[in-house]
């Protein structure tokens, strides 16, 4: 897999964050108008698995084709691939069962992921639903650009911390996996109490203190465990400090170095654009929002963080 | 101490080493506050971490900022010694600055030493950028009445991490300065 994204020119950006509700959904669309109408090539997949609505976004129906003509029948990927009504981007939508938790086998999984890399596209989009199943996680991972979504509320911020942890935990998992670790990373976290780990920080700082040759493979491994955060619905100037506060707990606790790249006005129109499944990127061209969502597109693009000036 | 040697301090404060005075200080503010009292970001993950983690991070975050205010107070002084060659070296650091009268030029000098541009200032102390720019070339008859001025001035000196008393007494003194000859020149003319 590794090679296979070495071979591609494009990236897969994935978006998700835990929650349900925080706009996941709203900003894939957004990031995705905005490539599109820079004259980029862009896929957007709708993997959420409570209810793929992403068509509903461009004001298009619900494709006939789905994810799921892609594991039973074997569809190529591009087949499945609908207009969106804007230039350069088309759509692949899931639906209730494609991703749903037993019902695809993890070699299916790794089959779509190869499939998604071949995609012959500049930009992948993928929206995640909410939760943190191992197989959104593992889509998460997939990603070039993973990003998450938070809106600035206490029970928000718990579940991005519970997904970045799981997300971590996996990584690490899956990564040791390949040298027969897989099963000791397991063990030392069941019987954490008998280990004295209390976090998936000491877990790390242990494996590398037992194991001295597994330090080098998780530095090499964790150096690309890199989120990208964007905080939805700020209604005041301390909200947008949740972003900056985030990337510092997350330093300093968990030793993991997020970008906190922008964020998005809460804003009437956003909710009127989806009630009347109209493009906001197209609707509402002038809006500050609009801007937000253009500014934060092109950090993501450039790998630049928001400068924060005040305190 | 270089600022190579401070770089675990820059990190620990979460600003680059190219960060302005301005910008140092206020992610000072904003990590103590941060770390001492957020329930919103740092609860829900302090929780997993013994208390001790939270008590030792408030302490690297302090330690970081007084070294770094040092060595920013030592380059200020620096500046001085640039200035004034008079100056003795042997003089204790204090009162080397005490020689030293803070005209607008002179904090023009040490704000672009610094590193902080004027709307930095501006958007910090809540004053004008034109003020500030009246304030460092002199433009004296462009500046406000006395009072506002010296509230102006002491503000503006702190931000540069500045004595304000002194950066207003001198400052205001080279007003008055002025201002006497103004009013002079004026009584000549009527």
């Amino acid at each position: 897999m590794e090679r296979l994204k070495r071979e591609r020119e494009g990236e897969i950006w994935a978006v998700g964050g835990g929650k349900g509700g925080t706009g996941k959904t709203f900003i894939t669309s957004c990031m995705g108008s905005y490539l599109a109408q820079k004259g980029k090539s862009v896929v957007l997949i709708d993997v959420d698995i409570g209810g793929a609505n992403l068509h509903s976004f461009f004001g298009i129906s619900r494709p006939a084709k789905s994810l799921t003509n892609f594991f039973e029948n074997g569809s190529p990927l591009q087949e499945l691939a609908v207009k969106t009504g804007i230039d350069n981007m088309q759509l692949i939508t899931g639906d209730v069962y494609s991703l749903a938790s037993d019902s695809i086998k993890f070699t299916q999984k790794l089959k779509l992921f190869r499939h998604i890399m071949k995609l012959n596209t500049q930009y992948v989009l993928v929206d995640l639903g909410a939760g943190s199943h191992n197989n959104t996680l593992d889509t998460f991972l997939m990603a070039d650009k993973m990003i998450a979504v938070l809106v600035p509320e206490m029970i928000a911020v718990e579940n991005m911390y519970h997904f970045i942890k799981n997300a971590l935990f996996r990584k690490v998992r899956m990564s040791l996996r390949a040298y027969g670790f897989k099963e000791i990373v397991e063990h030392v976290w069941e019987k954490r109490e008998r280990y004295k780990v209390r976090n998936i920080r000491e877990l790390i700082d242990w494996l590398r203190n037992s194991f001295s040759y597994i330090g080098d493979i998780l530095d090499k491994e964790l150096a690309s465990f890199k989120i990208y955060l964007i905080l939805n619905k700020v209604r005041s100037p301390e909200d947008i400090f949740i972003g900056a506060s985030m990337k510092s707990a997350l330093l300093k606790y968990l030793g993991i170095d997020i970008d906190f790249v922008g964020y998005i006005e809460y804003d009437d129109s956003v909710w009127r654009s989806i009630r009347n499944q109209q493009p906001f990127m197209l609707y509402y061209s002038s809006s500050r929002c609009t801007e937000e969502i253009e500014d934060f597109t092109e950090n993501l693009i450039q790998g630049k963080e928001i400068r924060l000036l005040r305190a | 101490m270089s600022k190579e040697e401070l770089k675990d301090y820059f990190e620990i404060l979460e600003v680059s080493p190219d960060a302005s005075v301005l910008e140092i200080k206020n992610a000072y503010l904003r990590l103590k506050k941060l770390y001492s009292s957020d329930p919103t970001v740092i609860a829900p993950i302090a929780e997993e971490f013994p208390k001790m983690r939270r008590r030792q991070i408030l302490k690297e975050i302090e330690e970081a900022y007084s070294k770094i205010r040092a060595f920013l107070d030592n380059e200020q002084n620096q500046i001085f010694a640039d200035e004034e060659p008079a100056v003795s070296k042997d003089l204790p650091e204090e009162e080397k600055t005490e020689g030293i009268s803070f005209s607008g030029p002179v904090l023009k000098q040490i704000r672009e030493k610094l590193g902080i541009q004027l709307h930095e200032v501006a958007l910090e102390t809540k004053i004008r950028v034109e003020n500030l720019e009246n304030i460092e070339s002199e433009k004296f008859d462009a500046l406000p009445p006395e009072p506002y001025l010296k509230g102006h001035l002491k503000i503006y000196a702190n931000s540069l991490l500045l004595d304000p008393k002194k950066v207003a007494a001198d400052y205001l003194e080279r007003y008055k300065e002025w201002k006497g000859d103004y009013s002079n020149e004026w009584k000549k003319d009527s």
